[in-house]
């Protein structure tokens, strides 16, 4: 299957940058009609400051992670995600009726599946965040640190302990964090079917 | 996977194995099904935590920059949209649809985006001098070329910046350029609180002549503290 990279991949490339003229271009001309959504749909304009920058920041960060390769427009890809980010938080705060104005718009294929891509890093991101809370003291300080520092040897001497300790310690602290992922997606699949 | 799977992996991340032991390790990952599962999430895992903690400064930067410019963004269009309902933004879109049918090929901003000239309230002050009274009468009215007569008589027997400046801009609207200019240039250089506004409206000038560079030039000295900033701002952005 041929990817083809949208020329819009700048404004991703934007973000990884931190570009200010970027981010404010993509302020100007695809924000509003978030906004105008949210507002229709039982937000105010706060609520949607707030939906567009944790999009914005998960769109940073897999684009860090240079898992983000654009073969849609950018526009109706950041329309997408914001729009589900919504509906997805008024599901959840509130057990009343509310409006949602379901405009029938049409999704190419696309960007379909870029937004599942995006949600997909975004899921894997808060489950591996949620296990390394699951991990003792000692675990958490010793990753924070390597892939802090990168230099083992100054890790090892950081926290006085020997080169081969905090090696062998990394890998299996990262060991144990790789067996939990495994078991929640053994237990996922296992509640999918 | 026991630990030492896990250590092994690590090794081969860092490219720690020999030549031998990296083949074998790429021949168990190839054969064992379990093993290239387990060893395609410690390598995900490793991928994560480096940009978690790798990048952290970078990050906390990104964050920073997109809070203010989303506050900027937000400050600016708060004060011109003031509370819509459902109803009249079907009504703001269909005029926006019917000004975009007509101005389509119009991308630049325009003068009468911008023009919204305040009333003058001169004659609480001074309600004896006849011209006076004429001039805002005029003036309110958007009668600029009326006014403008009016103006200068009384600017002939006591000059003042407020008058100076209702008079610039009254030429201003009537496009006598370059009077307007002038007198919109010593207001500027004086002291009075009519000082940005009359640099404001040079710029609005050059907007209005479509000389958009010389335009750009003049809003970046206006102060922030300005009150009429945001459309400075507005202006600036779509001038970009």
């Amino acid at each position: 299957m041929s990817t083809k990279i949208h020329p819009d991949q700048i404004y991703i490339n934007g973000l990884a940058k931190n570009d200010s003229a970027i981010i404010q271009t993509i302020y100007k001309k695809f924000v509003p009609k978030v906004v105008h959504y949210v507002k229709n749909n039982s937000g105010d304009e706060n609520r949607a400051q707030d939906v567009i920058q944790e999009i914005m920041i998960l769109l940073f960060n897999q684009a860090k992670a240079n898992t983000l390769q654009l073969t849609c427009p950018f526009d109706a890809y950041f329309f997408l995600l914001c729009k589900r980010k919504w509906l997805n938080e008024i599901k959840k705060s509130s057990n009343k009726g509310v409006t949602i104005d379901e405009e029938k718009l049409s999704i190419d294929e696309s960007t379909e599946q870029m937004v599942a891509e995006t949600e997909m890093f975004n899921e894997k991101q808060q489950l591996f965040d949620l296990m390394f809370e699951k991990l003792g003291d000692k675990c958490q300080e010793l990753l924070k640190l390597s892939f802090a520092i990168k230099s083992m040897e100054e890790v090892a001497e950081k926290l006085n302990v020997t080169y081969g300790y905090v090696r062998k310690k990394k890998s299996l602290c990262v060991g144990q964090l790789t067996q939990w992922i495994q078991e929640t997606n053994r237990y996922k699949s296992l509640k999918i079917t | 996977m026991s630990e030492e799977n896990y250590i092994v992996f690590d090794q081969y991340l860092a490219n720690e194995l020999s030549a031998e032991e990296k083949a074998n390790f790429e021949k168990q990952l190839s054969q064992d099904q379990e093993f290239a599962a387990s060893f395609a999430i410690f390598k995900e895992l490793n991928l994560h935590l480096e940009n978690k903690f790798g990048n952290k400064e970078e990050l906390n930067a990104f964050k920073k920059n997109i809070k203010s410019i989303s506050k900027k963004h937000f400050k600016v269009k708060k004060s011109k949209v003031i509370s819509f309902k459902p109803w009249q933004y079907a009504i703001a879109a269909s005029v926006a649809i019917l000004m975009g049918m007509f101005f389509f090929q119009n991308i630049n901003p325009s003068f009468d985006d911008y023009n919204n000239p305040e009333n003058a309230y001169f004659t609480e002050r001074s309600s004896v001098n006849e011209n006076l009274k004429l001039a805002e009468v005029a003036f309110n009215a958007k009668k600029y070329k009326e006014a403008i007569p009016y103006f200068e008589t009384i600017l002939k027997e006591n000059k003042s910046p407020e008058i100076q400046y209702f008079y610039a801009v009254s030429l201003l609207e009537n496009n006598q350029y370059q009077k307007a200019e002038t007198n919109l240039a010593e207001i500027k250089s004086g002291t009075s609180v009519y000082k940005n506004k009359a640099n404001w409206y040079l710029a609005l000038s050059k907007l209005k002549q479509k000389e958009y560079k010389s335009c750009k030039e003049i809003l970046l000295t206006i102060p922030d503290d300005f009150e009429d900033y945001d459309q400075v701002q507005q202006l600036l952005n779509e001038l970009d």
